[in-house]
């Protein structure tokens, strides 16, 4: 069974330039084209749809959800593999946060030195502390 | 001296040559300390001393190699750091 590209949108809950982005960057492929010239898709893209949307909602970037899905049809590759790519996304992740929280911290004292709104531009505190 | 390497269970790439490397720590570094630390057990510290990716090693709080280093490029290492002759 082919789907056209409308339905694998629909079905997928994306839009038909996501996919034809997923498809320039090696994530999906067409199985075929209709007589038309339009892209024909089988039923594995919307399994492959899912799976991006998923990895990405774990926070792996579209080189790394193209790498997994390389490891899922790999012989080489088994599920620790993949164990230890999530436990390096998670330690990423953590490290971004980290870093993010800093970044609020810095904010935080960057505001509690503009107590007066009312000053002029030249005399902000906050745009002061960046010019240093 | 303190050596850290940082794995996840279960992964091959992270036992790999691992007992090969503490003994020519060993060898190397009389006062050496060989910490082995589950990442999911610290994973504070290994965001810390900068572990971004399995296995990696760190030496004296930093990483320093991601993957593993061969026997000889961990020995080279240390003897750049405890300033011995090769």
């Amino acid at each position: 069974m082919t789907l056209t590209i409308g339905k694998i949108a629909s079905l997928s809950k994306v839009s038909a330039d996501t996919l034809r982005y997923y498809e320039r960057e090696g994530l999906i492929s067409p199985a075929g084209k209709s007589e038309g010239g339009y892209r024909l898709y089988d039923r594995d893209a919307v399994r492959r749809v899912r799976f991006i949307k998923e990895a990405q909602h774990c926070g792996f970037t579209l080189t790394e959800i193209r790498n997994l899905l390389d490891m899922r049809t790999s012989d080489a590759a088994c599920c620790r593999d993949v164990r230890r790519v999530a436990v390096e996304k998670k330690i990423q992740l953590e490290a971004k946060i980290k870093a993010m929280r800093a970044m609020s911290k810095a904010l935080d004292r960057l505001i509690a030195t503009c107590s007066n709104e009312g000053r002029p531009l030249d005399d902000c505190p906050i745009l002061a502390a960046f010019e240093k | 001296m303190k050596i850290e390497l940082f794995y996840t269970p279960g992964c091959e790439k992270c036992a790999d040559n691992k007992d090969a490397l503490r003994a020519t720590a060993t060898e190397l570094i009389p006062d050496l300390v060989w910490r082995e630390l589950n990442v999911l057990d610290e994973l504070d510290y290994a965001v810390e001393v900068g572990v971004l990716t399995l296995p990696s090693i760190a030496i004296e709080g930093k990483v320093v190699f991601a993957p593993l280093p061969t026997c000889q490029q961990l020995r080279r290492e240390l003897v750049k750091r405890s300033g011995k002759g090769a």
